[in-house]
C-alpha cells in the first residue's frame, strides 16, 4: 500500500505508471463502478452493507469523484490492493486495485461545508473506514485526508445536540390557528432534526442505532407489542442488517411515522382555501402526503391499486385547539413504516397529533393500531425542529444505485 | 380439469409478469402462491393457493375458480416458519377427501418466497412446493 505523504500532480503520477496506465485507470474505475453499482444491496442503510467491526485503511490516488445521490462515491487506485475485502479479480490490474469509497449524501456533505471539487482525480488520499460485508472492494469512509496537505475532506463531524433556542411564540394565521408551514413573504423553512430516529413504544428504553438496528436482538419484544409472527419477522429483518428495506432497495416511500424521522425533513404546505395540507417529504423518493380537513370520509379501496398505491394511506384531520389531529387508514403493505423494520399490515390505523408548541418546535405524537401485527395499540412521540431560511432538501433515491 | 387449472395458473402468472414489481411486506403467508403438488392424480400436479390474514386467522382457497378447495385450518409457526394447511375436497367420484400440507417458508425475506414440504390425502402423498407471486 502506498503511503507517500508528498503531494503529486495527476500528470506526474500518470507519467510514473506504465504506458497503459490511463487506459488501465479508466478500466479499473469502471470495474470499481460496476462493483459498486451492481451490489445487491443497492441504496442501503449503512449497517446493511458495511460491517463496523471490520476496519479498512487505504492510501491511493483518486480516479473519479461521483458526486450524486443517494451517496457520494470516490474511486481510488491503491497499489498493493489495500487491506480488507476479497474483491475477486474485478478492478485488479497488476498490483493496482480500484476501490469504491462511499460517503454520505451530497446534501449531508454540503451541510458540512464540502463541495464536489474539494477532492479531484489525481489527488492522493488516505481513507479510514469499514469494509463491505460481502468482501468486495468497497469502503464506508469515516475519514478521508488529502495526503499532501493533511486536510480532512468530505468529513462529517457528528453534531452535538443543538442548544435550545430562545423561545419564540408560535406563528399563527389571522384566525389564531397555528401555522405549520413556511411564513408569509416567502420565508422558507421546514421541519427536521427529529429528537428520535427510531420508533419504539413510549417509555421503553431500547438501544438502537440511528437506522433502527437493535443493540441486542433480545430486546425485539420490548420495542412494540408484536404478535409472534411479526416479532419473528422483525428479528429476521434485524439479523439481515435491514438490507431488505424497500425504501432503500426500491425507493419505496416512507409511509406512516417514518417520514417524520428522516434526516431530510418534511415541509407542510397549508392550502387553507381548499382545506388540505400537503406534507412534502425530503427523504426517500421525495414524495408527498395529502391531509384533508374538509370533513370528507376516508373513502377508497383500502387494499390499494396501481393508480393510488396508498403508501401514505388516506388522511383526514381536524384541529383540536392548537393540535392538528390526523386520522389515517388504508395503507398498503409494500413499505416499512419505521426505521428498523417493524412489520405492519393493511389494518394499520394511525392517529397522529401535531402541536407547534413554539416557533421552533413541533411535537409529534402517534398512536399505532394494527390488529394484524400487534397485540394492542401503542404510542410514541418525538420533537422536530424548525430549520429556518432553507427550503426542503432534494434527496433523490435512485433504484439500483448504492 | 387439469387443463383448466393450468390455464388459470398461466393467466395468473402472466398477470404477475406484466404487473409492476410490488413487494408485500405484511404477513408472510398472505398472497397468491403458484406451484406443484407432485403425484396428485386427483387434482393434477399444478396448484394455485390464495391465502389471507385477518389478524387472527389465516384463511384461503386452493385452486380458486376451478376445483375451489376451501382451506379449513391453516397455521404458521414462526419458530422455523412452519406452515400447516388442511383442506376438504372431493375426488372425481364425489367422495370426501382431506388434504394435509406441511412445509416451511424458505427465503422469508424475499417477495417470491416459497413454501416447501409435503402433501398427503387418502389418495396419496408427495412433494409440495409453491412460490409467492
Amino acid at each position: 500500500m502506498p503511503s507517500g505523504a508528498r503531494s503529486k500532480t495527476w500528470r506526474a503520477r500518470v507519467a510514473a505508471l506504465p504506458a497503459l496506465a490511463p487506459t488501465l485507470t479508466v478500466a479499473l474505475t469502471l470495474a470499481g463502478l460496476l462493483v459498486a453499482v451492481e451490489t445487491p444491496s443497492a441504496h442501503h442503510p449503512i449497517p446493511a452493507k458495511f460491517d463496523d467491526t471490520q476496519p479498512v485503511t487505504l492510501t491511493g490516488v483518486v480516479t473519479l469523484v461521483d458526486w450524486r445521490n443517494p451517496h457520494v462515491h470516490v474511486f481510488v487506485n491503491v497499489r498493493g490492493g489495500g487491506n480488507g475485502g476479497n474483491g475477486g479479480n474485478a478492478g485488479n490490474v497488476g498490483n493496482v486495485v480500484n476501490w469504491a469509497v462511499e460517503l454520505e449524501s451530497p446534501i449531508e456533505l454540503r451541510r458540512h461545508g464540502w463541495a464536489h471539487d474539494d477532492v479531484q482525480p489525481g489527488d492522493e488520499v488516505s481513507v479510514q473506514g469499514i469494509a463491505a460485508r460481502d468482501g468486495s472492494r468497497q469502503v464506508w469512509a469515516r475519514s478521508m485526508v488529502l495526503s499532501g496537505t493533511g486536510r480532512a475532506v468530505f468529513h462529517i463531524v457528528p453534531e452535538a445536540p443543538r442548544a435550545p433556542l430562545a423561545s419564540r411564540p408560535t406563528p399563527r394565521w389571522p384566525d389564531g390557528q397555528p401555522r405549520l408551514g413556511p411564513l408569509p413573504g416567502g420565508v422558507q423553512g421546514y421541519w427536521a432534526d427529529p429528537s428520535s430516529t427510531v420508533l419504539a413504544q413510549q417509555g421503553i428504553d431500547v438501544q438502537m442505532d440511528r437506522w433502527g438496528l437493535l443493540g441486542n436482538i433480545a430486546d425485539a419484544s420490548r420495542v412494540a407489542p408484536l404478535q409472534p409472527w411479526a416479532r419473528a419477522l422483525y428479528e429476521v429483518r434485524q439479523r439481515r442488517f435491514l438490507q431488505d428495506d424497500p425504501t432503500y432497495l426500491n425507493c419505496k416511500p416512507e409511509g406512516g411515522p417514518r417520514k417524520f424521522q428522516s434526516p431530510y425533513g418534511v415541509q407542510f404546505v397549508e392550502d387553507r382555501e381548499r382545506q388540505r395540507i400537503f406534507v412534502l417529504i425530503g427523504g426517500s423518493n421525495s414524495n408527498f402526503q395529502i391531509i384533508y380537513l374538509d370533513g370528507r370520509s376516508q373513502v377508497g379501496q383500502v387494499g390499494g391499486d396501481d393508480d393510488n398505491p396508498l403508501y401514505f394511506g388516506r388522511s383526514v384531520a381536524q384541529w383540536e385547539g392548537d393540535t392538528l389531529v390526523v386520522d389515517t387508514r388504508g395503507f398498503n403493505e409494500d413499505f416499512w413504516f419505521t426505521n428498523g423494520g417493524l412489520p405492519h399490515t393493511n389494518q394499520l390505523h394511525l392517529i397522529e397529533r401535531f402541536t407547534r408548541s413554539n416557533f421552533d418546535t413541533l411535537r409529534y405524537d402517534v398512536t399505532i393500531d394494527d390488529p394484524g401485527a400487534y397485540t394492542r395499540s401503542w404510542s410514541s412521540g418525538w420533537n422536530l425542529r424548525w430549520i429556518a431560511g432553507e427550503d426542503l432538501p432534494r434527496h433523490l433515491c435512485q433504484d439500483n444505485r448504492p | 380439469m387439469r387443463a383448466l387449472t393450468v390455464f388459470v395458473a398461466l393467466c395468473v402468472a402472466g398477470l404477475a409478469a406484466v404487473a409492476p414489481v410490488l413487494g408485500q411486506e405484511g404477513h408472510p403467508l398472505k398472497g397468491s402462491w403458484i406451484g406443484t403438488w407432485e403425484s396428485n392424480a386427483t387434482h393434477g400436479a399444478d396448484v394455485l393457493v390464495v391465502l389471507d390474514w385477518d389478524g387472527r386467522n389465516i384463511t384461503g382457497t386452493i385452486n380458486p375458480g376451478t376445483d375451489n378447495i376451501a382451506i379449513r385450518n391453516a397455521t404458521l409457526n414462526p419458530d422455523g416458519w412452519r406452515v400447516h394447511l388442511e383442506a376438504d375436497a372431493k375426488d372425481r367420484a364425489g367422495a370426501d377427501l382431506t388434504y394435509v400440507i406441511d412445509g416451511t417458508i424458505e427465503n422469508i425475506s424475499f417477495h417470491n418466497r416459497s413454501v416447501v414440504g409435503t402433501w398427503k390425502s387418502q389418495r396419496g402423498s408427495g412433494r409440495f412446493e409453491i412460490s409467492r407471486q
